[in-house]
């Protein structure tokens, strides 16, 4: 196969395989935030707060993947 | 290709039915007597009009027929798709040594800075008048403001800068409010969003590593080149890792905020783009039946990136603060075995002692 395609098909499964890590990244933070909250309403504040900002480090990461990926089908 | 066209940057600003908006063009310039020159054109078209410019082609090198056309033909071509407006351009003679031109991204990089000081500047005048600080702040502008800057004051700079949070505020105030404002330009119409440039995100990573390293104590640079508590032989491994993660700190920060919102707007756009490849590949009906359905993922992934804008604005202030936090903390280790300093003083102070009992 061609370069070309290959570098399409890579950046294709690479973009999969990041919202698979995003996924399951932000998923495992989300089901222990969930039920901490439920354990304790009073720290429901404290929890979301750090809920929010863990999971916009993950999709950071998730993002450096999808930068990588849209080089490869742009280049 | 054409929801990336529209998240790039490019040197005209285009209103869609309305028309386009050409921006200027500064180059420095070699000339071919090996002098520097400084060209300035109010608009691509006037450059390659002066026939000092000329379109480059992908294909070969020099497009030469380009540079005989009248401008309407140009225009013409150009209003199509770009044409000769997202072209290459080159000189005639000589190189190009740096392109200063004015771009999309950085007319609204400019907006959002012009917003950002003039917020600030109003506000710091109702505040020297004793408005909300001596009574109550009034009205709406100096309470949204007053909310968001305390916000970020008590959230953001007290729990990681300490007693230091004073002399780094208006760093952490200036780069929240300037890129929330980008953020937030970048979706309504007409708007581009600077921060989806990796030079704009670099440019702030720039900033913070600056920050960083410059109010750095020694402490800081004690743990990156001699970490305490490490045995001697992890060491040679410990300083590159940490002088590579003083760096990479920093390039994380832009590389996040750049790929949030040029994915986010990337989305926006390939959803409503749906409709045109549905309706170029299977025929108008299809077009149309795909519409509200593509209108509503839209709707929902806007509203996902106005979150998203908040919070990119805010994690890259945190993260900031984090790490100006973490090179300006003076802290005191306890002592362990290898800080032969710690006995020193004792040393002293039992000579003093033995001195003062002696006499």
């Amino acid at each position: 196969m061609e370069p070309t395609a290959l570098a399409y098909l890579g950046a294709g499964i690479g973009a999969g395989l990041v919202a698979l890590g995003a996924g399951v990244g932000i998923g495992n933070l989300a089901g222990p935030a969930m039920e901490g909250t439920a354990r304790q309403p009073e720290a429901t504040g404290d929890i979301r707060t750090s809920m929010i900002i863990a999971a916009a480090l993950i999709e950071g990461v998730a993002l450096f993947g999808l930068v990588i990926c849209v080089l490869l089908a742009i280049k | 290709m054409d929801p990336i066209h529209h998240i790039l940057d490019s040197f005209y600003m285009d209103f869609e039915p309305f028309g386009q908006v050409e921006l200027p063009r500064i180059w420095v310039v070699r000339r071919s007597d090996q002098g520097l020159g400084l060209d300035v054109f109010g608009s691509t078209s006037s450059a390659i009009e002066s026939g000092a410019y000329h379109v480059v082609s992908e294909s070969s090198g020099v497009d030469t027929e380009l540079a005989g056309q009248s401008a309407e033909e140009a225009h013409g071509q150009g209003a199509e798709h770009g044409g000769y407006l997202d072209a290459e351009v080159a000189p005639a003679s000589g190189e190009i040594i740096a392109d200063l031109s004015i771009s999309r991204h950085l007319v609204f990089a400019w907006i959002g800075a012009l917003f950002t000081l003039l917020v600030f500047i109003s506000l710091a005048g109702r505040y020297r008048r004793g408005i909300g600080r001596d009574s109550a702040p009034k009205g709406i502008f100096q309470n949204l403001f007053e909310t968001l800057i305390l916000f970020v004051r008590d959230d953001i700079a007290r729990p990681t800068l300490g007693e230091k949070h004073v002399k780094y505020l208006p760093y952490l105030l200036t780069i929240f409010f300037f890129i929330l404002t980008c953020n937030l330009m970048g979706l309504l119409p007409f708007g581009q969003t600077a921060t989806a440039n990796i030079a704009v995100t670099g440019v702030l990573a720039v900033f913070t590593f600056v920050i960083t390293q410059f109010g750095g104590t020694k402490d800081y640079w004690k743990h990156i080149f001699w970490p305490p508590g490490v045995p001697t032989f992890v060491k040679p491994i410990l300083v590159p890792v940490e002088i590579l993660g003083m760096f990479t700190k920093p390039f994380a920060l832009a590389i996040r905020l750049f790929a949030n919102m040029s994915a986010g707007h990337l989305m926006i756009l390939s959803l409503i783009g749906l409709i045109f490849t549905f309706r170029a590949s299977f025929g108008t009906a299809a077009g149309y039946g795909v519409a509200p359905l593509s209108v509503a993922f839209s709707l929902f992934i806007y509203l996902l990136e106005l979150l998203v804008a908040t919070i990119q604005a805010y994690i890259f202030t945190m993260l900031s603060a984090l790490f100006i936090g973490m090179a300006v903390e003076e802290h005191h280790h306890e002592p362990d075995a290898t800080h032969e300093s710690v006995g020193e003083p004792m040393i002293a102070s039992a000579n003093a002692e033995a001195i003062a009992l002696k006499s």
